[in-house]
């Protein structure tokens, strides 16, 4: 209900702002929602959202996939994390401009250099969040099973994974936010669909109401991947934590 | 006697931070028989945990020999450390499938040691679901369903409030006469010493300073004023032990009030 209030109120708050400025550079929700509408109805944005959610699904596989292993590694082992901090570090501070105009250099104007450029981009931030994790892990625990006579694969799985799972859960959560602003810029510079492409598209010929109007379904789309996706997943997946009374 | 636990010039020392090394374990040397329960009593960073730990493998980095025969070990900590992802009957499992129990004995393993310590009804509840003795006494079950020859306790009870330990304690001695386990039980607490064990050792500064056998017929009761008389003799040996001088009193020496001993006796239980 509080939820719904306050979108309420981020509605009224656009539609009030947008009437100092005029309507061709700062539409209101309504024109936009109808620019939308217009647009759905027309047909002409399911290609263009099917290839940016392509994007971002595989850029964020890619990221788990190149940073969640490196964090585990840095979280274990002292050595690899003096090794890898510096690493991480520098690939956090490269602008995820650089990483783009690098890929499509190297690797051409094609999808897999945009996925690579979007994961890359993502990666490290995903790698320090799952080393924090891993650095948490509860030694005691493994004490307890290492007693028990538990291998050491089995502690790995049964002892540790679980502990580390969160934290990839919310790493996946937060990194998808970095990743859909990552795909949009790449889509940007190079390539010739997607939501990023049709902003800047739009952005060209001036028209404010179809760059509200694409933002607008994107947020949407991001919000609903959430609310419909992730937490119902993260609810099941933790029903075991106790609830934090708020 | 036939030794399942001997321990022969044990030494262990961690090297600090300056470089400098201190000796945790001086010299020791221990035997405890099948069947017996033996208390090491010591207050905190005497050594005792160490020795736990090297005793359950944990800690393989020592000098002189640590040996350990008659079966697996099982061992209760002082917090439950139960997995909290799993509810009491999983966390159960864990321990069984990490033992290579076979399946086909788990229910049946499950169900008695569930039963003694009445948590039957508690198998599907997670561990924050249940209270802090509840999850202990789960932990007791854990480590004994995986059938150990010998049991490594480590101040089990000190983390618990004394109406939960007391009853967690006669628990425990009911399922040790029936199931005569080898126990090496850790604790600082005098009183509970005398209430559990065979025999005492008093330990401090990385080494015993005293070994007694407690004269004490089972069944005992908590409330037997003998152990109450035996844990100040105890005490007064554990005191000497240490190598503190008894400081010549000044105050004239009164009778003890009744008040007074009272307090004693309370204290006394109360770990202090």
């Amino acid at each position: 209900m509080l939820k719904l209030l306050s979108l309420a109120t981020a509605v009224i708050v656009w539609g009030l702002l947008s009437l100092t400025l005029p309507p061709e550079i700062f539409p209101g929700p309504i024109e936009t929602a109808r620019a939308l509408w217009g647009d759905i109805a027309g047909g002409q944005v399911g290609l263009d959202l099917a290839m940016t959610l392509l994007r971002v699904v595989a850029g964020l596989v890619l990221a788990l996939i190149l940073g969640v292993p490196v964090g585990i590694v840095m979280g274990l082992n002292r050595r690899a994390e003096a090794v890898l901090d510096v690493w991480v570090m520098i690939g956090l501070t490269v602008p995820s401009l650089c990483y783009a105009i690098m890929a499509f250099m190297w690797f051409g104007l094609n999808e897999g250099a945009a996925i690579i450029a979007i994961a890359v981009t993502a990666a490290p931030s995903i790698t320090i969040n799952i080393w924090e994790g891993v650095k948490n892990v509860d030694t005691k625990l493994v004490a307890m099973a290492r007693v028990f006579e538990a291998s050491r694969p089995a502690i790995v799985r049964r002892v540790l994974l679980p502990q580390i799972f969160p934290y990839v859960m919310a790493s996946a959560r937060f990194g998808l936010g970095i990743i859909w602003k990552i795909t949009v810029l790449v889509e940007l510079i190079g390539r010739p669909n997607g939501v990023g492409f049709k902003l800047f598209y739009w952005y060209q010929l001036a028209d404010m109401r179809q760059v509200l109007a694409w933002t607008l379904l994107f947020t949407i789309i991001m919000l609903l991947i959430e609310l419909l996706i992730l937490k119902p997943i993260e609810q099941r997946i933790f029903a075991w934590r106790p609830q934090v009374a708020v | 006697m036939n030794s399942v636990i001997e321990v022969a010039s044990l030494r262990k020392s961690f090297k600090g931070r300056d470089g400098t090394s201190r000796a945790v374990l001086k010299d020791l040397d221990l035997a405890v028989g099948a069947g017996e329960f033996l208390c090491i009593l010591g207050p905190s960073g005497c050594g005792k945990s160490t020795l736990l730990n090297v005793l359950a493998g944990l800690d393989k980095a020592y000098e002189g020999r640590a040996c350990v025969s008659g079966g697996r070990v099982g061992y209760l900590f002082q917090e439950p450390r139960l997995l909290p992802w799993l509810t009491a009957d999983g966390n159960l499992d864990f321990a069984l499938a990490s033992c290579r129990v076979p399946t086909s004995r788990w229910s049946e393993l499950k169900s008695r040691y569930l039963a003694m310590t009445g948590l039957s009804e508690y198998r599907d509840y997670y561990p924050h679901q249940i209270s802090g003795g509840m999850a202990q006494r789960l932990a007791l079950v854990r480590a004994l369903c995986v059938e150990p020859g010998i049991l490594l306790m480590d101040e089990p009870f000190s983390g618990l409030d004394e109406i939960t330990a007391r009853r967690i304690r006669s628990d425990l001695l009911s399922i040790w006469e029936e199931t005569r386990k080898t126990i090496v039980f850790v604790t600082h607490s005098a009183y509970e010493a005398c209430f559990l064990a065979d025999r005492i050792l008093v330990m401090s500064g990385g080494a015993f300073r005293q070994e007694m056998r407690v004269p004490i017929a089972r069944p005992r009761s908590y409330d037997d004023l003998a152990i109450f008389e035996f844990s100040r003799d105890v005490i007064k040996a554990f005191g000497d032990g240490i190598g503190r001088e008894p400081v010549p009193s000044v105050i004239p020496v009164t009778e003890p009030s009744l008040v007074d001993d009272l307090d004693r006796h309370i204290a006394a239980r109360m770990n202090i």
